[in-house]
């Protein structure tokens, strides 16, 4: 069941006119290079930021989640390359023969999977394989770090007291008839049962891994972190070195009429990590040796910005899924005062943070937390008021009906380490300093997130940064703001601002998570997100601008909304 | 990089150092000898003057900066260009308001953000210095003196501390330690100020430098009390009945204060060095407060788009620890008219 | 002689023992939660519990140090738990003694991790070495022999501000100008003589090793310069200057040898230092050796990499200081092994 035709159009508006704007891309970009062939080496450069896990139950970074999509992991169903917000959103059918049926408004689907279709090794894909692969989720103990909350929220296996799945995965076997009765295999259909409707259950599969299927007999558990067990165009030749990188070669046992969305012209992918964003980009500016058949998911550093047109057209500017925002800390006695919390709001300078970034080439000013791509989506008034750098004297009227003793003294905790994230935290400060506050800025790196996420942490505001996890704002404003789900004794999860909604807000997100028709279910979302707005739970900043170039050899480059903005590999091909 | 034991010979004293009354009767004593050596030597003379300088300009940084003619955080984003990142004009925007330019992304001003780098890398450096040279004193004189189990002991402790990979200790330790420093110890009376991110930061460097810089001290120092503690006036004052801590103290340091001294101005260089190796490797005190090494970190990113950000600092600090090096060999020279230039 | 080995290899193992102790207490008495880097962000609380007690991090510290000094001695099994080798005995991973640690984070053992790193820094320290004994003791050689010229205090004065300059900084200057912006050279990166044949991998090794060799040439040339002067003004060098041995004899078979011992050793010692301490280097041109495996470890607190690179490196220190002692007393006979 895809999408209802009118929040489609809702849809296309939004993403249409942001895109638009942006002078990214369209439909049929092909900037340089000509129409792809057959043949050639490509290059990805991956940069200082390691791939983690090429074990799909555990990845969580976009960047991997797309490359492996379109290269060697193919789930059930997948999105199409396409840059059509609307049909870059739709999944299509991938090793299923259609894209899933449900018969009880969502609350199970079911899906069968192609008979012709194989493992790198030749054996066939089977629904067991998928069966295992979900069930790999459960085995927290052993693998760790993919998205498998959102099964254990929604599959159909009841919970011990502490919270975890009484299901505890396929290698100790411990609870495995709960899950055999959640998920079962009928021949080569597939069916998962849900303790609540899950009207956009397919997007999930499309957008995220950890619903790929996984072959229990290569299974070694945490071993198989870097292994790639493909069923895609490529398979990976040795094995993967982490800080160096790997290198796919074809896949035999991939049979391209069974696949309508990869492309696969490249004979050879060569994924290179460690270098700096300064050293790729050197070379992809100067399109120099390797680089003339690469692409990357780095994106242009402000610095060297000024050297664009040195790329001409193999440069490409596209919005990207991601906001940031600022949280003032609910359980910081500064900002339990709703007043302290609006004069934050009206105090905070965006303009200046986005110019201390890099400026509007890299960042454009955010209305919402959610953002302006994910269907659904609407400007959030509250935020009105704060203009574009901060409205002073609101802020100080504000501040005078704060309780705390002044000048409000603040701590701004925020994840620091890149040369930009303390300009624009010093930036914030400047402008929260002109009205009235006195804030201490507390740059953390590797323990960030261990810091903020105890809700008995000292800091008064913090930073946070989101992408939905799929195109649903049902992955965007519950994952960061229901309490019910972030606040426990020993930490608050995602909600870093201790924000509790109470029972209105948690009434609403209830009712907009049932609802069936997408549309409807977009409005009740806005609901919350003004409620949002009115508690200052957040305050958006930005959305992050990339700015990419690639290599001149590249051909059929498109940075599709499908892979969310990044360079989609299964349409690109390289000249030899 | 340890300094061969052989150029830190004192040559034979006349007697005990400190009674100067006595002493000048007969003539000068080295220590006078030796400042006279310092003076009529050009090269070090310069230095050393220079060395002033730098220090005197660390000192009034921070009081220039609390009377606002310093202004190293103050953002001027309008100095930079359009898109928001490089600073306008060439070599950084060198004008008359900003002598060394302004800092890309913020547009601060250089020049207050250099001086008050310079406050926090010589802070750190001298205290480490103070403290490493404090514990392998001590320690090496303990050693030197008790003999026996004791400097086998000390001995032991000196060569698991060399063996000890210190800039993986360092990588490891940091995050950890400073949240010890800032969640656990800041809670001990009288110690809440390290509480703040950069005392802990700046603290954690100091021990660093100071836990695995102090072997070579003590090894120096003990070799010095080996050689003099079978003298006779050491003797004498035992004799005397002089207490173990006059010994040490009274008798014994003043002899062995001239190597010592030598050490010291070549550790203040390779620490500030090392400090701003570690800010490189992102150990150390953070933005925005400036030291030369996260002052260099950040250049790292605009080497095209901003050279000059990225070689001033640069310059700066090698600046910095040749002077020191060469109030260093100076100073040894001095001391040790044997030892050749 | 073979006592002395001994009894200063069983010291050396003790220090080692020590060593891995003291790793352990800093890191359990880090107020860090380790099992939350593993878990991710999106981690309950009762996944991180569920998370630590896999990795043995609840355990007591007694309890953490003494599995693995079993498994250094016996070998261990990840994750040890005996109803997962019931189960799915093919998720436990084999570590055959002697076994310094699994990382849950890079997914392998220690040892293998080190097997994959080792050769890129030793190949780094090599080269380094090589370039700045032969460039720093001919240069300090000739400034021994020019002394007082033009040249000696040229060669004095360049070593003083070559030393001023932190290594990171030499790097940065010759990977971000030289090799990029000017593009003088390739882009530096890491070729195996596997992958590159030994041409490849020596000039791979060029920027990177120069970087090292800087600082420690101008060092040895100042420190060579020293000790040539100085043993020129030994008696020995006199007699056989005034028994009209030619000048050259006198430099190299006298005055250079004596020179040379306390430099060799000095020089053994350097090298050891430099398995571990090309962090900077390996980081500014990204090289896949342990300094980079040291820095990735640390940013995830991953405490059996940490220990595991300690303990090798520690162990090359010690090795080395033994080695060189052994060398000082075959070199010089008035030394004597105690």
């Amino acid at each position: 069941m895809a999408f209802k035709k009118p929040l489609a159009a809702l849809a296309a508006t939004a993403l249409a006119a942001t895109l638009a704007a942006c002078g990214g891309s369209d439909g049929d970009n092909e900037s340089s290079g000509g129409p792809a062939e057959k043949g050639g080496e490509a290059i990805f450069f991956i940069g200082p930021r390691s791939v983690e896990h090429w074990d799909p139950q555990r990845m969580y970074i976009g960047r991997d989640l797309n490359n492996s999509g379109r290269l060697f992991y193919r789930s059930l169903v997948a999105l199409p390359a396409s840059n059509d917000p609307v049909e870059g959103t739709t999944p299509v059918a991938d090793l299923a023969t259609d894209t899933g049926t449900t018969a009880d408004g969502g609350k199970s689907w079911n899906f069968t999977v192609r008979d012709d279709v194989k493992w790198e090794d030749g054996k066939a894909i089977t629904c067991e394989d998928f069966k295992y692969g979900a069930s790999r989720n459960f085995a927290t103990d052993v693998i760790i770090g993919g998205p498998a909350n959102y099964l254990f929220t929604y599959l159909d296996i009841p919970t011990d007291a502490d919270g975890l799945p009484q299901y505890k995965g396929p290698y100790t076997k411990k609870g495995q008839e709960l899950f055999d009765k959640a998920v079962t295999c009928d021949g080569q259909t597939i069916t998962y049962r849900f303790k609540k409707a899950w009207p956009d259950f397919p997007l999930s599969i499309a957008q995220l891994r950890y619903l790929d299927p996984y072959r229990e007999d290569l299974d070694k558990g945490d071993a198989n972190n870097f292994v790639v067990i493909s069923n895609g165009p490529y398979k990976i030749d040795g094995t993967w070195k982490e800080g160096t990188g790997g290198k796919f070669v074809r896949n035999e046992n991939w049979d391209e009429s069974t696949d309508p969305i990869r492309k696969a012209y490249p004979d050879t992918w060569d994924f290179r990590e460690g270098d700096t964003d300064e050293a790729i980009y050197e070379q992809l500016l100067a399109d120099s040796g390797d680089a003339q058949r690469a692409v990357t998911e780095r994106r242009l550093p402000p610095a060297l910005f000024s050297r664009k047109d040195e790329a001409g057209d193999r440069y490409s500017q596209v919005e990207s899924p991601y906001v940031d925002y600022v949280l003032p800390n609910f359980n910081s006695p500064v900002f339990k005062d709703a007043n302290c919390r609006e004069a934050l709001k009206l105090a905070t300078d965006r303009a200046a943070w986005i110019k201390a970034g890099g400026g509007e080439n890299y960042f454009k000013q955010a209305d919402s937390v959610v953002n302006p791509g994910v269907p659904g989506y609407q400007k959030n008034a509250a935020f009105d008021a704060m203009g574009a750098s901060g409205d002073v004297d609101g802020a100080k009227a504000a501040l005078d009906k704060c309780s705390a003793p002044k000048p409000v003294k603040i701590k701004f905790t925020y994840s620091g380490g890149t040369p930009t994230s303390d300009k624009q935290a010093s930036a914030l400060k400047a402008g929260w300093d002109k009205a009235g506050f006195e804030t201490e800025l507390d740059p953390l790196e590797d323990t960030y997130y261990s810091v903020i996420q105890k809700p008995d942490a000292d800091f008064d505001v913090t930073w946070g940064g989101w992408g939905a996890d799929w195109a649903s704002i049902g992955t965007v404003i519950p994952p960061l703001f229901d309490s019910r789900i972030n606040l426990t004794g020993s930490s608050n999860g995602n909600d870093y601002g201790n924000y509790k909604g109470g029972a209105e807000v948690d009434k609403l997100i209830d009712e907009a998570y049932a609802e069936p028709d997408l549309e409807a279910a977009a409005e009740k979302w806005a609901a919350v997100d003004a409620k949002l707005g009115e508690d200052v739970a957040y305050i958006p900043l930005e959305i992050t601008i990339f700015n990419f170039v690639h290599g001149s050899k590249v051909t059929g480059y498109a940075n599709n909304v499908s892979v969310n903005g990044y360079a989609d590999l299964a349409v690109l091909g390289v000249e030899k | 990089m340890t300094i061969p034991g052989s150029e830190l010979e004192i040559h034979e004293s006349d007697g005990p150092v400190g009674d100067d009354a006595v002493v000048s009767v007969a003539g000068r004593s080295p220590t006078q000898l030796a400042i006279a050596r310092f003076r009529s030597d050009k090269l070090s003379m310069v230095s050393f003057v220079l060395t002033v300088f730098i220090i005197v300009c660390a000192i009034a940084a921070p009081i220039l900066v609390a009377f606002g003619v310093l202004d190293p955080n103050d953002p001027h984003q309008d100095l930079l260009a359009s898109d928001g990142v490089v600073p306008q004009g060439s070599f950084g925007g060198v004008s008359w308001s900003h002598p060394f330019g302004v800092d890309p992304g913020l547009g601060r001003d250089l020049l207050s953000r250099l001086m008050l780098a310079i406050t926090s890398s010589l802070t750190i450096a001298l205290t480490g210095t103070v403290l490493t040279v404090l514990i392998g004193s001590v320690l090496g004189i303990v050693a030197g003196f008790s003999g026996g189990i004791v400097d086998a002991v000390v001995g032991r402790i000196i060569d698991l501390t060399l063996s000890f990979p210190q800039t993986m200790m360092l990588l490891a330790l940091a995050s950890p330690v400073v949240l010890m420093f800032r969640n656990d110890v800041s809670t001990f009376p009288g110690l809440g100020f390290f509480e703040k991110a950069d005392l802990a930061n700046g603290f954690f460097v100091i021990v660093i430098l100071a836990v695995f810089g102090w072997p070579p001290v003590a090894r120096v120092v003990r070799g010095q009390v080996l050689s003099i503690r079978e003298r006779e006036f050491i003797e004498a004052a035992r004799l005397l009945g002089a207490s173990r801590s006059r010994l040490y103290f009274k008798e014994v340091l003043p002899n062995v204060w001239a190597p010592v001294l030598v050490y010291v101005t070549l550790l203040v260089p390779a620490y500030i060095s090392a400090e701003a190796a570690f800010n490189f490797l992102g150990v150390g005190i953070k933005p925005p407060t400036p030291t030369l090494g996260n002052i260099l970190a950040d250049s790292v990113s605009y080497t095209s788009a901003d050279p000059t950000y990225f070689f001033l600092p640069g310059a700066l600090l090698a600046l910095i620890v040749v002077v020191f090096n060469l109030v260093g060999d100076g100073a040894r020279d001095a001391l040790d008219p044997k030892s050749h230039r | 002689m073979l006592a002395y080995v001994i009894r200063r290899l069983f010291a050396g193992v003790i220090m080692l023992i020590v060593m891995s102790i003291v790793t352990f207490a800093l890191f359990f008495a880090s107020p860090i939660d380790q099992a939350s880097f593993i878990c991710g962000k999106n981690c309950s609380a009762a996944q991180k519990e569920q998370t630590a007690a896999a990795m043995g991090y609840d355990d007591s510290f007694a309890n953490q140090w003494l599995d693995f000094a079993q498994g250094v001695v016996k070998g261990r099994d990840f994750p040890d738990d005996p109803a997962l080798r019931e189960t799915a005995p093919e998720t436990i991973v084999h570590c055959d003694a002697p076994c310094l640690g699994y990382s849950r984070e890079r997914g392998d053992t220690v040892t293998n991790l080190i097997k994959d790193t080792f050769p890129v820094s030793f190949s780094l320290a090599i080269a380094a070495f090589i370039l700045w004994m032969i460039g720093g003791i001919l240069l300090g050689v000739t400034a021994a022999l020019k002394k007082g010229t033009v040249i000696d205090r040229g060669l004095v004065g360049l070593s003083l501000i070559a030393y001023a300059f932190p290594t990171f900084f030499v790097g940065l200057v010759l990977y971000k100008f030289v090799a990029i912006k000017w593009g003088l050279t390739e882009l530096p990166r890491y070729t195996s003589i596997a992958e590159g044949g030994v041409g490849g991998w020596l000039s791979s090794l060029t920027l990177p090793a120069i970087t090292l060799a800087v600082f420690f040439m101008a060092a040895y040339v100042r420190m060579t310069r020293s000790y040539v002067i100085e043993s020129f003004q030994e008696d020995y060098v006199r007699t056989a200057r005034s028994k009209g041995l030619p000048e050259r004899t006198v430099t190299y078979k006298h005055a250079l040898r004596a020179a040379l011992t306390p430099i060799v050793t000095m020089a053994g010692l350097d090298f050891a230092g430099l398995m571990g301490g090309a962090i900077i280097t390996e980081s500014v041109f990204n090289y896949p050796g342990m300094g980079k495996l040291a820095v990735l470890a640390s940013s995830d607190f991953d405490l059996p990499t940490t220990v595991g690179l300690v303990i090798l490196l520690a162990a090359f220190v010690i090795l080395a200081n033994i080695i060189v002692d052994l060398l000082y007393a075959v070199i010089d006979p008035r030394v004597r092994l105690g």
